[in-house]
């Protein structure tokens, strides 16, 4: 066996040392650099992906919190509208009520002072004639004879509006 | 799912055994080949086969088949790191080839700009290339670094792109580049620009091969100051090299080990260097904006 010296060009040597480097780079680039870089990118996008998740979460929750507090509010000023029309509508009822109750006991008050001023009439004018016929025939007796049926008739009458006077 | 992972584990094995068997075989390669000797022997390669070609013949040598077997060995180290690569479980090795691949990157952002992102396997292919054939030594081959024509042949690819890349940025300018600053110096500024693939190619040759020369000559007289002093105790204890314990050995981790990786750092920050300065990216993206509005001044002219 020979050996080459120890400083010998050859340039086959060189070239076949030439073409080993760039397959070497070649098959780094194919099975080391490329699917390294391949996955550092899916990485990438998928923390990417990942993050554009969480956001659009975070803002579609931040989105039905502002839809639940603003339908909580148009809820509770809804109820508060609610309550205020009730009692608005109760006062209004109870009011109504009073006057209904108020003006009915009005007239039957009225009514009453009505029949009672009928009665009262129809008491006096009973009366009246009692007494004109008391009065008549009293005075036929005294006087056996007939008087005047008008003049009797006016005496009387004033008479008895006298003694209403009086009475009343 | 168990007979998944089996398959796993059998590519996985495929795999090691691709990193590691080239190793073996060239051990192998060596003992059957090269006989044992005792006396200094600071040769070139061994030389296998010589197969006539025009010009000069080529020689298959020891440092052709080891550099074929460093390549294989790396190769089945890709392999193994990217087997099973996961964008969510990420594991040792996964981690590893995501280390290399961003570190590289980063340097070669850093060191020669965006529009050179490109070369960041090249780089890769480099320092695996260079760190690993140095480091084969550890194993008793023969490093291919320590054979000038395999560090000349990456010297000459990197002188190509060099003048690749100095030619793209304005062909005019670089044949310009070698009258400058004046006319007669033109041979100078040839021999400077030969230079750089030489002086690369010597260095991490020189050093490398420096380095076991060095080792060999240390143990050789650690072996002979072993007889000369220890040569009187009886029967093998005398003929042992006692002394060869211990400095061979950090002599090895400092030549090695550390110089093999920084000679293989050290070409390829030059080999950054060298193509990205010689192709200022900036001067170029402004000559071809340049060309751009030229073209279509030329276009609205036709128009008009």
């Amino acid at each position: 066996m020979q050996n080459l010296d120890v400083i010998s060009v050859n340039i086959w040597q060189i070239l076949i040392s030439l073409i080993n480097l760039v397959l070497l780079f070649l098959m780094i680039r194919k099975f080391l650099y490329q699917p390294v870089k391949n996955v550092l990118a899916k990485r990438q996008s998928e923390l990417d992906k990942q993050y554009e998740a969480a956001e659009e979460a975070s803002r579609a929750a931040e989105e039905s919190r502002a839809k639940w507090e603003e339908t909580l509010s148009g809820a509770k000023a809804q109820a508060d509208e609610m309550i205020e029309q009730a009692a608005q509508t109760a006062k209004w009822r109870g009011e109504t009520i009073v006057d209904e109750a108020k003006s009915q006991a009005a007239g039957i008050v009225r009514q009453a002072e009505q029949e009672a001023q009928l009665e009262r009439q129809k008491a006096l004018d009973d009366i009246k004639r009692e007494i004109v016929e008391v009065s008549g025939a009293l005075s036929e007796k005294v006087l056996e004879r007939e008087i005047n049926e008008d003049d009797h008739r006016a005496l009387i009458d004033s008479f008895i509006e006298k003694i209403g006077e009086n009475h009343e | 799912m168990k007979e998944k992972s089996r398959r796993f584990l059998a590519v996985d094995i495929a795999y090691l055994g691709l990193m590691i068997l080239p190793i073996v075989a060239g051990i192998v390669l060596k003992v059957l080949t090269k006989p044992a000797s005792d006396s200094i022997e600071i040769t070139g390669a061994q030389i296998y086969r010589t197969i006539p070609m025009p010009v000069q013949d080529l020689v298959i040598t020891e440092s052709q088949i080891n550099s074929w077997l460093v390549m294989v060995a790396i190769l089945g180290l890709c392999l193994f790191l990217t087997h099973g690569l996961s964008t969510r479980k990420a594991g040792v090795r996964q981690h590893v080839a995501e280390w290399i691949v961003e570190t590289v990157d980063r340097l070669v952002q850093d060191s020669m700009g965006t529009y050179f992102m490109g070369f960041a396997p090249f780089v890769i292919a480099i320092l695996s290339l260079s760190a690993f054939s140095s480091l084969v030594t550890l194993f008793g081959l023969y490093a291919p670094t320590s054979d000038l024509n395999v560090v000349a042949g990456w010297a000459v690819l990197v002188f190509v792109l060099i003048t690749y890349y100095k030619f793209k940025c304005g062909p005019l300018q670089y044949l310009k580049s070698f009258a400058e600053p004046v006319p007669f110096l033109a041979p100078l500024n040839i021999i400077s620009e030969v230079a750089t693939p030489v002086s690369m190619a010597f260095r991490h040759y020189g050093n490398v091969l420096s380095g076991s020369v060095i080792s060999v000559l240390v143990a050789y007289a650690l072996q002979a100051l072993s007889n000369l002093v220890l040569g009187w105790l009886p029967g093998v204890l005398g003929e042992f090299p006692f002394l060869q314990i211990g400095l061979p050995a950090v002599l090895s981790v400092y030549f090695d080990v550390f110089s093999g990786c920084l000679q293989a750092f050290i070409f390829a920050m030059l080999t950054m260097m060298y193509v990205s300065g010689g192709f200022p990216s900036d001067l170029y993206f402004a000559r071809q904006a340049e060309k751009q509005q030229k073209k279509m001044k030329t276009k609205k002219m036709e128009v008009m």
